[in-house]
């Protein structure tokens, strides 16, 4: 069923967003201070996993909640609920021994991105 | 995919070009696009993280060679005719009935 989108509704539209967040319960696989490793995934499809940070490992620094997993989205393969988190990496563990000892990044990382490390 | 979006850690591409005061759009066709995008959108035949994949899938030279907003239109033919809501045929007579009609 196609929607119509009405120039008077456009206002409350988009304030109302669409949001990705999701009620359902999952159970989380890693908890904040967990150290973790992202998976080395070369998918065609889309994914939230920059290639730089593949197979780097960083530590779980807070969860989010549950949200749509946006690489399975994409593809039309439905929401897949489960944990987002937001991942702390060491610039050094990314760009190597150069990189300031000091600098990080924060990269959002859903449950399918992560293994334990 | 490892496209040519996916562009954290290359080098070469110069600073970020930070503008005083920078407007949301810098043409009006830039604010037609942006809202063609969210219109569209609204039908309900794709989702954001769809359209984010379509602009995803726009060729890499050409990708490097065009602005923010034209990634978005580009991703929105690609999404309307992959859904059938237009053919490529009709978006080039379209271009083609503008481009007869623009001032020389």
């Amino acid at each position: 069923m196609r929607r119509l989108l009405r120039a008077a509704d456009v206002g409350q539209v988009l304030l109302k967003g669409g949001p990705a967040r999701l009620p359902d319960d999952v159970v989380p696989r890693f908890k904040p201070g967990d150290r973790v490793v992202a998976r080395n995934i070369n998918s065609t499809g889309h994914t939230r996993l920059p290639r730089y940070a593949r197979g780097k490992r960083g530590v779980v620094d807070r969860d989010y909640g549950v949200f749509v997993f946006a690489d399975a989205s994409a593809m039309g393969r439905g929401k897949q609920p489960q944990h987002l988190y937001s991942v702390r990496f060491a610039a050094r563990e990314l760009w190597g021994p150069e990189a300031s000892a000091r600098d990080v990044v924060f990269i959002d990382l859903w449950d399918d991105h992560l293994d334990p490390a | 995919m490892n496209g040519i979006h996916d562009m954290g850690g290359m080098h070469g591409l110069g600073p970020i070009d930070r503008e005083e005061n920078e407007p949301v759009f810098h043409h009006a066709w830039e604010r037609r696009a942006f809202a063609l995008n969210m219109a569209a959108g609204f039908l309900g035949e794709w989702n954001i993280d769809m359209s984010r994949y379509a602009r995803e899938q726009m060729p890499p030279a050409e990708y490097l060679a065009t602005s923010y907003y034209e990634h978005w239109l580009w991703g929105l033919e690609r999404l309307l005719v992959e859904k059938g809501l237009l053919t490529r045929a009709e978006i080039e007579a379209r271009v083609a009935e503008l481009r007869r009609l623009a001032p020389r």
